[in-house]
C-alpha cells in the first residue's frame, strides 16, 4: 500500500524493457512521472477551487455548491466547461504576444515545483540535491509572468496590481528564505528528500522552538508569496478590479487561476516537508501522510481567508521588512544555539528552553519596536 | 545509452540556439520591455545549460539571483520609467562602434580559452573527480575566500544603508 | 495581549461557525446553523407586504374588471411601462373599460405606485415574481387578459388589506349609493319645486300674459 505507485511506475517500465531498447524504459519513467504530474497539478486545482467554496461557505453559514453532482463534486468540471466556451477578449492595444504568452509563464513555475516535492517514500519525481534551492528559484520566475501579464494588458490596474504583487513577492521571499535557512543548517542538506528522512521517529522539526517560528513565517510568506488572502492587494477586488488579471477572460483567466491554486499546494506541501517530517508518520501510507498535512495547511489557508481582512500596503510592507526578516535572522541564531547545546539528540531540556526564551524576547522586542503610533484618547471637556 | 546522449545533446544545443536568438533580440528588440524579457530569457537559458552540465547549484543561483532578482528589478524600473512603452521613444543609442570594439575584444580574449577547452561534452574519465558539492562550496566561502567575502558583504551592508538615506523623507525643518 | 491576539480570536469565531455548521440544525436560527434555504425545494412563507409585478383584479366576471381605463396609473408610471386604450361602443364614443392594457415586464421596476394612485382599487401588487422566460419581447409584455385576477386571489395573497379594500370599497358604494339616492332626492326635489314653479308660473302666466302662448301658436 506503501509503495502502491512506485510498484505501478515500476511495472510500466518493466513492461516496456520486455519489449523495447533499455532506453525506452528510461524515457518511460520519465515520462510516467511527468504524466502524473501534469495530471495531479490541474486535478489539485479543480478540486481546490470545490474545497475552497465549500470550506468558506461554511464558516458563513451557507451550503456551499451542491447542485452539480452529488455534494457538489462535479461543480470543477462544470467550472471548467464554463470556462472553455467563454470569449477569449484581447484588448485592442494590448501586446498581444505577452499577452498570450503570461499565462502559460506563470503556470509553468508552480506545476515545476511539483517536480521536488516528495510525495511519500520513494516518490520524489526528480530528486535534485538542491531541491530547496530549486523551489526557491523556481517559484521566483512566476514574476515574470505577472509582469508580462501587467505590461501585455495595457490597462492601468493591470499595472498597478503587477508592481504590487511583484514588490510583494520580492519583499516576502526573503523573510521566506531564510526562514528555510535554519532546516538546512540542521539537515545539512538542500535535497527535500535528505530533508524527510531527517525527521523520522517524530523528530519533525515544528517541535522545536525553532522549528515552530519557522514554520509560522515560511506558511505566512508562502501565503503572501501565492497572492492569497489576506496578502491579496494585487487582485484587491475594492481597489484595482482584479489586479494583474482584469484584461484576462475564458480559459486564460483559469489558468492563473489555476497557477495561484497549485502554488498554494506547492507552498503547503513544502511546509509540510521542511517542518512537519514530510511523508512521515505512523501507520498509514506515506503518501497519505503527506496529502493529509498539506490539506490541513491549505485548511488554514481558506480559514485566514474566511476571517481576516486585506492588509494594507504599508502593513503588508512593514509585516515583511520590519518583523518577519529579523525574526527569521534571530531564528538562525536560535537554530545554532539549539544545535551546540542539543549535541545530537533531537529534545534535551536546555537545548529547548534558551533558544525558546531568545525566541520568546525577540519577538517581544520586536512588538515593541513596532508598536504603531497611538494618539491619546480624545478628550472633550465641553461635552462631558 | 548513446540514444540518450543524443537526444540530451539536441537539448542543450537547442537551449543554446534559443539562447542565442534570446540574446540577439535582447539587442535588438525596439520595444525596451520586450528586449528586458529577452534577457531574462537568455539568463534562463543559461541556467539549464548550467543544469545539464551537472552545476545545478550554479544554475539555480543563477535563476533565483538574476532572473528573480536583479531581472525584476529591471523590468521594474523600465515599467516605472514614463513613457517608455510610447511609440516614439527610442530604444537604441548610437553607440554600436564602441560596443563593437568592445565585443571585439572580448572574444579575443575568450575565444582561445573556448578552443583550448575541447569537444563537448567531455567523456565521463575526464570529470573524473567529483564536481564541487555545495558544501565544499559553503566551507571554501567560510575559509578561503572569507575576505573577499567578509568585503562584499560590508559592500552590500553600505549599499542597503545608502539606499534607505536616499528613499528617506526629508523631514520639514 | 501579545501581537496576533486579536487574529487568533477572529479565527476561533470562524472555525466556530465552520464546526456548529455541522453540528448544529439548519434553519434553527441558533449562533453559527446554516441559514440557507435550498429555494426551488423550500421556499420561506411569503411576507404579506411583499411586492412583486401588479395585476389587474375582477369581481365575479373577467368582464366586469374594476379598472375604468383612467390613465392615472400610467401617467405616473416612473419608467411608463402601462399602456392603456379605452374601450369604445358602436358609435366611437369612449367606454370606461380598457380594450388594451399592457405591462411590459421588463421595465416594470415594481415600485407599486400604481397600486396607491389607482382610484378605484383595481391595481394591485402581485406575490408571483418567477417569471422569467427565455423571449423577453413576447412573453414578458403582459396583456390585459394575462394580468386579469379575482378578488378572491388578492384575499389569498395579502388577506388584510383585501380586506380593508373590500371595506373601503363597501363604503364608497353606500355612500355613493347614499348620495344617489339623496341626489335622487334632490333632484325629485327639485323637479317637483320646479314642476311647482312651473306650475306657477304657468298660471301667472295665464294670468298676466296670456298673448305668449299666442304668439307662439303663431307661425302654426
Amino acid at each position: 500500500m506503501d509503495q502502491m505507485f512506485v510498484n505501478i511506475k515500476a511495472a510500466l517500465v518493466g513492461l516496456s524493457d520486455k519489449v523495447f531498447p533499455d532506453w525506452v524504459g528510461v524515457l518511460v519513467s520519465i515520462a510516467v512521472s511527468i504524466v502524473a504530474i501534469a495530471l495531479l497539478g490541474p486535478l489539485i486545482m479543480m478540486y481546490l477551487t470545490l474545497i475552497e467554496r465549500k470550506v468558506v461557505a461554511r464558516m458563513q453559514n451557507r451550503i456551499g455548491p451542491n447542485r452539480v453532482g452529488k455534494y457538489g463534486l462535479l461543480q470543477p468540471l462544470a467550472d471548467g466547461v464554463k470556462m472553455l466556451i467563454k470569449e477569449d477578449i484581447v484588448p485592442r492595444n494590448a501586446d498581444k504576444v505577452l499577452h498570450l504568452l503570461a499565462p502559460i509563464l506563470i503556470v509553468a513555475p508552480a506545476l515545476l515545483v511539483f517536480a521536488v516535492l516528495p510525495f511519500g517514500r520513494n516518490m520524489t519525481a526528480v530528486d535534485l540535491n538542491v531541491g530547496i534551492l530549486f523551489f526557491a528559484a523556481i517559484s521566483s520566475i512566476g514574476t515574470i509572468g505577472i509582469f508580462m501579464a501587467a505590461w501585455g494588458s495595457n490597462n492601468k490596474f493591470s499595472v498597478l496590481g503587477g508592481m504590487r504583487s511583484v514588490a510583494q513577492m520580492i519583499s516576502y521571499e526573503i523573510p521566506m528564505v531564510m526562514s528555510v535557512v535554519p532546516v538546512l543548517l540542521a539537515v545539512g542538506s538542500l535535497s527535500t528528500n535528505a530533508i524527510v528522512e531527517a525527521q523520522a521517529d517524530w523528530h519533525w522539526f515544528v517541535f522545536t522552538p525553532w522549528g515552530f517560528l519557522g514554520c509560522v513565517i515560511f506558511f505566512l510568506c508562502g501565503v503572501a508569496e501565492c497572492n492569497r488572502s489576506p496578502f491579496d492587494l494585487a487582485e484587491a477586488e475594492s481597489e484595482i478590479i482584479a489586479g494583474f488579471h482584469t484584461e484576462y477572460s475564458g480559459m486564460k483567466f483559469a489558468l492563473f487561476y489555476m497557477a495561484e491554486f497549485m502554488s498554494a499546494f506547492t507552498i503547503s506541501g513544502m511546509t509540510t516537508t521542511l517542518f512537519l517530517g514530510g511523508w512521515q508518520g505512523p501507520l498509514l501510507p506515506s503518501w497519505l501522510w503527506f496529502f493529509l498535512k498539506t490539506y490541513g495547511l491549505i485548511f488554514i489557508m481558506l480559514w485566514f481567508r474566511a476571517t481576516l481582512p486585506r492588509l494594507r500596503v504599508d502593513q503588508l510592507m512593514a509585516l515583511a521588512w520590519k518583523f518577519l526578516l529579523p525574526l527569521s535572522l534571530v531564528n538562525i541564531v536560535a537554530t545554532c544555539i539549539w544545535h551546540f547545546l542539543s549535541d545530537e539528540a533531537f529534545f534535551t531540556p536546555a537545548a529547548f528552553l534558551v533558544p525558546l526564551a531568545l525566541l520568546v524576547f525577540s519577538y517581544w522586542g520586536l512588538m515593541k519596536l513596532n508598536q504603531p503610533y497611538m494618539p491619546e484618547k480624545r478628550v472633550y471637556p465641553l461635552v462631558d | 545509452m548513446p540514444q540518450l546522449e543524443f537526444l540530451i545533446k539536441c537539448g542543450v544545443y537547442g537551449l543554446m540556439g534559443l539562447g542565442i536568438i534570446a540574446a540577439v533580440g535582447a539587442v535588438l528588440l525596439p520595444n525596451l520591455f520586450h528586449a528586458g524579457l529577452a534577457l531574462a530569457f537568455v539568463l534562463v537559458t543559461i541556467a539549464g545549460i548550467f543544469m545539464s552540465v551537472g552545476a545545478e547549484f550554479l544554475g539555480m543561483v543563477q535563476i533565483l539571483l538574476y532572473v528573480g532578482g536583479v531581472m525584476t528589478l529591471i523590468i521594474y524600473t523600465i515599467m516605472l520609467t514614463g513613457r517608455l512603452g510610447a511609440k516614439d521613444v527610442r530604444a537604441q543609442n548610437r553607440q554600436g562602434i564602441f560596443a563593437a570594439i568592445a565585443a571585439g575584444f572580448f572574444v579575443c580574449w575568450i575565444g582561445p580559452l573556448i578552443l583550448k577547452t575541447g569537444a563537448w561534452p567531455q567523456r565521463e574519465s575526464d570529470s573524473a573527480p567529483p564536481l564541487l558539492s555545495v558544501e565544499d562550496l559553503g566551507m571554501s566561502l567560510m575559509t578561503e575566500y572569507v575576505f573577499p567575502f567578509e568585503v562584499l558583504g560590508v559592500l552590500l551592508f553600505a549599499v542597503l544603508i545608502g539606499a534607505i538615506v536616499i528613499a528617506r523623507q526629508d523631514r520639514p525643518s | 495581549m501579545f501581537f496576533g491576539l486579536g487574529i487568533l480570536r477572529g479565527m476561533n469565531i470562524t472555525l466556530m461557525n465552520f464546526i456548529r455548521s455541522y453540528t448544529r440544525k439548519r434553519g434553527s436560527g441558533e449562533i453559527g446553523a446554516l441559514t440557507t434555504v435550498q429555494y426551488p425545494e423550500e421556499r420561506l412563507p411569503e411576507k404579506e407586504k411583499f411586492r412583486n409585478f401588479p395585476f389587474l383584479i375582477y369581481d365575479d366576471k373577467p368582464e366586469d374588471l374594476r379598472c375604468v381605463a383612467c390613465d392615472i396609473c400610467a401617467q405616473d408610471c416612473p419608467p411608463r411601462c402601462i399602456y392603456i386604450v379605452k374601450e369604445t361602443d358602436e358609435a366611437g364614443k369612449p367606454m370606461k373599460k380598457p380594450a388594451v392594457f399592457d405591462i411590459d415586464f421588463t421595465v416594470c421596476m415594481n415600485c407599486g405606485i400604481c397600486e396607491e394612485v389607482c382610484p378605484f382599487d383595481a391595481i394591485f401588487m402581485d406575490h408571483e415574481f418567477e417569471i422569467a422566460d427565455s423571449d423577453r419581447h413576447d412573453k414578458l409584455l403582459y396583456h390585459r387578459d394575462d394580468l386579469l385576477k379575482t378578488n378572491e386571489h388578492f384575499h389569498k395573497i395579502r388577506p388584510n388589506d383585501g380586506r380593508e379594500v373590500d371595506t373601503r370599497l363597501a363604503e364608497a358604494k353606500e355612500a355613493k349609493a347614499k348620495k344617489d339616492e339623496a341626489r335622487k332626492k334632490a333632484a325629485e326635489a327639485k323637479a317637483a319645486a320646479k314642476a311647482k314653479a312651473e306650475a306657477e308660473k304657468a298660471t301667472e302666466a295665464k294670468e298676466d300674459k296670456p298673448p305668449e302662448t299666442e304668439k307662439e301658436s303663431d307661425p302654426q
